[in-house]
C-alpha cells in the first residue's frame, strides 16, 4: 500500500553458503536474482511487498532437511512458500528470511482408491488431485476458490476452506497424515491413516499452522467417493436480507446443501460489467447459489424445498440447473465475483471474517454502513451456509487518505464479526495482515497458549517469524 | 478427612469433597483417589488445580465417572475433579448448528435437546449417551459414525480448558470455519485430562435426516462379513456407518454364531431406497432385515454400549481395505480369554476406518497369565505396527495394561509430548502417565 515502505533489496547470501545449499538442490534451484526474487516479493495480498533474500526450491524430503539443516546453522530464518495464492500475507519473506518454496516438489507419491487414499508432495496444485482421482471416481473435498493454483501443501499451512466446506468440512478433516521436517531439519512423521497410536494430536495442530511450525514435505489425505448427482440452484433476490432469510429457512428446513453462496449487489453489476458477465440481473441486490449433491434419487425433493424457501422468502426468480453446463452457468458470476472485481477497482481488500449464520443480516448491514461511513465501495461475496463473509473493500492505493480508510474500515468489519460472536479468518489465515488484529478474539492466556505451543515445534522462532501471533516488529502498525 | 481433602474443603464447601470409602467407586484403573472433588464453575476447577500445583498433588479429571476403567493408568490419584455438577446446557442455537454445554452434561441429555429441533450430534463414542461430553472429548474415540460425519474432534468447534496451573483458555469458538490462530484445540480432544480440564464444550449439530435406516447383512462367518464389509464402505455411497458385528459364543442361542453387517443411512427415504438397492446388489443378497426410525438408532446404541461389562478391550487396526486380515488375526488370542464365560470373545468393526474393536467378557487367569497376555498382544502390537496398523489396549485389567501400556511406542513424534504437556500444565499435576510419551 501507500504507505508501505519502498522494497529494500536484504543482503545477499555468501558465496559459501550459496554454495551448499546449489550442492543439495542443483544451481538452478537457489535463485539470488533480483530480478526472479521479484516474483516472490507477494503473494496474493497484494498491498504487501516484501523481496527475500534467496529462494531455494528443494526437490524431496531429504533435500527439504539438508535445506533447513544448513540454513538453520547460519541462523538464517525460514518461509515457506507453495504457489503464493495466499490471501493474508503468510508467505513473505522479511529481513534475513530465506524461502523455500515447494514449486518443484507435485508428485503424486501413491494413490489408494481401496482405502480412498492419496500421498502427495506439498507443490500438487489442488485441482490436479482431483483430477487424478478421477478415474477411480474419487476426489478431493476441499476446494478453495483458487483450487486450480493452490497447491495443497499451502491448504494445509492455511487449514483451507472453499464454497462446499458447508457440508464436508475444511482441510483438517481431509489431512490424514503428514510427513513434515522442522527448523533444525529434523524430518517427522504425524498421523498416518489405519494407525490409533495415542498421543496428542500433532497433526491437528499442525494443520493450519501457516508455516511456523515446519515444513509439511508429504501429505496423506482422505478422498471421498465423488457424488452420484449434483443439482444447483441460483435464486436472484431484489433486497440482500431476502437472502439471508433464505439461507435461514433452507438450514432450518433441515437441509444440508452442498454449498451456499451469496453475491451482492454491488459484485454483481462488477461481474455483469465485466468480461465474465454471467447473466445476472443487475438491478437485484443478491444472488444466492444452492447446490446438493449426493444420491440422485434424493435430490429432486431437497431442490424443491429450497426452491420452495427461497420463493418464500421472497425471490424474484429462481433458476435451476440440470447439466453439467448449466450448472457452470449459474456458478459463473459467483466464481468469477473476484477477477471482476479487479476489473473495475485498482485494489483491493478482501476481508474473511465468520459469523454465526443468524447474525449474517445484522452483520451485512453494519458492513454496509462501515462502507458509507469511509466512503467506501464494499461488495460481498460469501460462504453464506457458514457464515464466512468476504467483503472486498474497493480502493486506489495512491489515494493515501483512501487507503487509511479502507485500514480503518478493515478494522471495524473484524470488530464487528468478533461482537456478533464470530472470528476475524474463516479460511485466509492470519499471516502478516491480521496479526494486528488477533487481541480482537484472543485475550492474553490464549496467545500465550498459542506462542508456547509454536515454541514446541520451533524452539527459535525461526519458521516463518513475524506471522500469525502479534509480537513482531509490525505489531500494532495501522497500516500494512 | 485425609489432609488432601482437609484442604480442599477449606476452598470449598464441605459438601463438595468427598474421601474414605466414597471414593472407592471413583477408582480409576484401579487407583482409588485420596479426594473426589465436586466443582461448580471453572473458577473453582482453577483453584482447584492452583492449589495442586503448589502442593504437588496428583489430579485426574473424571467426569462423571462412566469411563475410569479405559486408558493407560495415571501415576497417581491424589484428587479426582468430577464434572458431575457442572452439567448445564449453557447454549443452543438451532440455526446456528451449535450447542455448547458444560463438560459434565451427558451426551444423551444433549441428544434429547437437540432432538426437539429436528437436530442431533454425531457422538457415538463407546459408552453412548451416558458418557460426558468432557469425557467424550478428553478421550476423543470415535465410533460408528466417524464414517459419515468424522471424530470427536471434527464436532468440536470451541472449549474452555483449565490448564493445570490454573489458567482458563477459551479455545475455538462458535463457528466451523476458523482460522484465527493456531488451533491448539485439536490438542485437547484426547489428552486424557493431560493438558487441563474440560470444563465447556461448543459442539456442532446436524439436521436430522428424514429417513434413518439400517440394513442388516448376514454372513456365513467372520471373515466372509468382513469381507463384505469392506464392499460396502468402499461403495460410492455416503453411508453414515458400516459396521462389523462378530457376536461372542455364546450369543447365538448356542447355535453357531452368525456375524452382520450394519450398514445406516441418514438420508430422504428416496436416496435411501435408492441406496439399499445399490448395497443389495454390491452384496449379491438382499438384506436379512431392515430396521427405520428409533429401531436403527437403536441397534447402534447397542454397538455404543457393546464394550460394557469387558474385562478386556482392544482396537486394532490396519488400512480399511485389510479387515478381512485383522478379523483373520483375532484367531490368534483364543487363549486370551474364558469362552464359557459371558460371551467369550466378540468383535465389531468400523469398516471405513478398519478399526477393529475385540471385545472379551472375562480374560483367564491362570498362573502367569498378566505375562502371557503381555508377550501375545506385544508380539501382535509389534507386528501391526510393522504394517502400518496399530493395537490400543482401550480398556484392561490393571495389572495387564501396567506391563503393556495402552498404547505402542509414539515414536520421534514423541519427543513434542513434553513440551505440549509443560505449556499446559508446568507443575505437571495433570494425569501424570496417561499420554505415551
Amino acid at each position: 500500500m501507500a504507505d508501505e515502505p519502498p522494497s529494500i533489496l536484504p543482503d545477499p547470501l555468501t558465496k559459501e553458503l550459496r554454495d551448499r545449499l546449489c550442492g543439495v538442490v542443483g544451481d538452478a534451484w537457489v535463485i539470488v536474482d533480483a530480478d526472479r526474487l521479484l516474483a516472490y516479493e507477494s503473494d496474493g495480498l497484494t498491498a504487501y511487498r516484501r523481496t527475500p533474500r534467496a529462494v531455494v526450491l528443494p526437490k524431496s524430503t531429504d533435500e527439504v532437511s539438508h535445506v533447513l539443516s544448513i540454513l538453520s546453522q547460519e541462523g538464517i530464518p525460514v518461509v515457506p512458500r507453495g504457489a503464493g495464492t495466499g490471501l493474508s500475507g503468510g508467505a513473505l519473506a522479511d529481513g534475513d528470511a530465506v524461502v523455500v518454496g515447494t514449486a518443484r516438489m507435485t508428485s503424486m507419491l501413491s494413490l489408494d482408491p481401496d482405502n480412498r487414499l492419496a500421498r502427495v508432495q506439498p507443490g500438487m496444485i489442488n485441482a490436479n488431485l482431483t483430477k487424478a482421482a478421477e478415474p477411480f471416481g474419487l476426489y478431493y473435498a476441499p476446494d478453495p476458490s483458487s483450487q486450480s493454483a493452490c497447491t495443497l501443501g499451502g491448504n494445509v499451512a492455511e487449514n483451507s476452506g472453499g464454497p462446499h466446506c458447508l457440508k464436508y468440512g475444511v482441510t483438517t478433516r481431509y489431512v490424514t497424515g503428514l510427513t513434515v521436517v522442522t527448523y533444525d531439519g529434523e524430518i517427522v512423521e504425524l498421523g498416518g491413516f489405519g494407525r490409533e497410536r495415542g498421543g496428542y494430536d500433532l497433526l491437528g495442530v499442525f494443520v493450519g499452522s501457516e508455516g511456523c511450525f515446519g515444513i509439511a514435505t508429504e501429505i496423506e489425505v482422505r478422498l471421498l467417493p465423488k457424488p452420484e448427482g449434483v443439482r444447483t440452484l441460483l435464486a436472484i433476490f431484489d433486497r440482500l436480507e431476502d437472502a439471508g432469510t433464505a439461507v435461514t429457512e433452507i438450514m432450518a428446513e433441515g437441509l444440508l446443501p452442498a454449498a451456499l453462496e451469496i453475491i451482492d449487489g454491488p459484485t454483481i453489476r462488477a461481474v455483469e460489467a465485466s468480461v465474465f458477465a454471467a447473466g445476472y440481473p443487475t438491478d437485484a441486490e443478491a444472488a444466492l447459489v444452492v447446490e446438493f449433491d449426493g444420491i440422485e434419487a434424493g435430490l429432486a425433493g431437497d431442490v424443491e424445498r429450497a426452491v420452495a424457501q427461497c420463493s418464500r422468502a421472497g425471490a424474484r426468480e429462481v433458476r435451476t440447473a440440470d447439466s453439467a453446463e448449466e450448472r457452470l452457468a449459474l456458478w459463473s458470476g459467483r466464481k468469477k465475483a473476484f477477477g471482476a472485481m479487479g476489473q473495475i477497482a485498482n485494489d483491493l481488500m478482501v476481508q474473511d471474517g465468520t459469523v454465526p449464520r443468524s447474525k449474517l443480516t445484522e452483520v451485512l448491514g453494519r458492513i454496509s454502513e462501515i462502507g458509507a461511513r469511509y466512503d467506501l465501495t464494499i461488495a460481498n461475496v460469501f460462504h453464506a451456509g457458514d457464515g464466512n463473509l468476504h467483503p472486498n473493500l474497493l480502493f486506489d492505493r495512491s489515494n493515501e487518505d483512501e487507503v487509511a480508510r479502507v485500514n480503518r474500515a478493515s478494522k471495524e468489519i473484524m470488530a464487528v464479526c468478533v461482537e456478533a460472536g464470530g472470528t476475524i479468518t474463516g479460511e485466509h489465515g492470519v499471516g502478516l495482515d491480521k496479526r494486528r488484529y488477533m487481541s480482537l478474539v484472543h485475550g492474553p492466556d490464549e496467545l500465550d497458549a498459542m506462542r508456547r505451543i509454536k515454541w514446541v515445534f520451533d524452539p527459535l522462532g525461526r519458521m516463518n517469524p513475524g506471522k500469525v501471533l502479534p509480537d513482531g516488529p509490525d505489531d500494532g502498525k495501522e497500516a500494512p | 478427612m485425609n489432609p488432601v481433602a482437609d484442604l480442599l474443603s477449606q476452598r470449598l464447601s464441605m459438601a463438595q469433597v468427598v474421601d474414605g470409602f466414597e471414593t472407592e467407586r471413583w477408582a480409576i484403573c484401579g487407583r482409588v483417589p485420596q479426594a473426589v472433588v465436586f466443582p461448580e464453575s471453572e473458577e473453582q476447577v482453577a483453584e482447584i488445580l492452583s492449589l495442586s500445583s503448589e502442593e504437588g498433588w496428583h489430579c485426574v479429571p473424571g467426569g462423571r465417572g462412566s469411563w475410569l476403567q479405559g486408558g493407560q493408568p495415571p501415576e497417581g490419584v491424589d484428587v479426582l475433579l468430577s464434572s458431575e455438577r457442572m452439567n448445564e446446557i449453557s447454549a443452543y442455537e438451532p440455526a446456528d448448528l451449535f450447542i455448547e454445554a458444560q463438560a459434565g452434561a451427558l451426551l444423551g441429555d444433549l441428544q434429547r435437546a437437540t432432538s426437539e429441533c429436528r437436530q442431533w450430534l454425531a457422538l457415538d463414542p463407546p459408552g453412548g449417551g451416558r458418557g460426558s461430553v468432557g469425557a467424550t472429548l478428553a478421550v476423543g474415540t470415535a465410533g460408528p459414525l466417524e464414517a459419515g460425519f468424522g471424530s470427536p474432534r471434527d464436532q468440536l468447534l470451541g472449549a474452555t480448558l483449565v490448564t493445570g496451573d490454573g489458567r482458563v483458555l477459551g479455545l475455538g469458538g462458535r463457528v466451523v470455519k476458523n482460522v484465527a490462530g493456531f488451533d491448539i484445540l485439536k490438542l485437547v480432544v484426547g489428552s486424557w485430562g493431560t493438558l487441563g480440564m474440560i470444563t465447556s464444550a461448543t459442539l456442532r449439530v446436524h439436521p436430522t435426516a428424514s429417513m434413518d435406516r439400517t440394513l442388516l447383512f448376514g454372513a456365513p462367518d467372520p471373515g466372509a462379513s468382513a469381507a463384505l464389509a469392506s464392499r460396502f464402505a468402499q461403495a460410492p455411497l455416503p453411508l453414515a456407518a458400516v459396521e462389523l458385528l462378530v457376536p461372542g459364543d455364546e450369543e447365538s442361542g448356542g447355535g453357531a454364531s452368525r456375524p452382520l453387517v450394519a450398514v445406516r443411512i441418514l438420508e430422504s427415504e428416496d436416496a435411501a431406497d435408492e441406496a439399499e438397492r445399490l448395497l443389495a446388489e454390491r452384496a449379491g443378497v438382499a438384506p436379512v432385515q431392515r430396521l427405520e426410525g428409533e429401531h436403527s438408532a437403536a441397534i447402534f446404541a447397542n454397538v455404543g454400549a457393546m464394550e460394557e461389562g469387558s474385562d478386556l478391550v482392544l482396537r486394532l487396526s490396519l488400512l480399511p481395505a485389510r479387515l478381512p486380515e485383522l478379523v483373520e488375526i483375532t484367531s490368534q488370542l483364543g487363549g486370551l480369554y474364558d469362552p464359557s464365560a459371558g460371551w467369550g470373545m466378540r468383535l465389531a468393526a468400523h469398516a471405513h476406518s478398519g478399526v477393529l474393536r475385540v471385545m472379551i467378557a472375562k480374560m483367564n487367569r491362570g498362573e502367569g497369565w498378566a505375562d502371557g497376555a503381555k508377550d501375545l498382544l506385544s508380539d501382535l502390537r509389534r507386528s501391526l505396527e510393522a504394517e502400518g496398523g496399530s493395537l490400543v489396549v482401550s480398556q484392561g485389567p490393571p495389572e495387564l495394561v501396567g506391563l503393556l501400556s495402552a498404547w505402542g511406542e509414539l515414536g520421534p513424534a514423541g519427543s513434542f509430548t513434553a513440551g505440549i504437556q509443560a505449556a499446559f500444565d508446568p507443575a505437571s499435576v495433570l494425569a501424570r502417565g496417561r499420554m505415551p510419551q
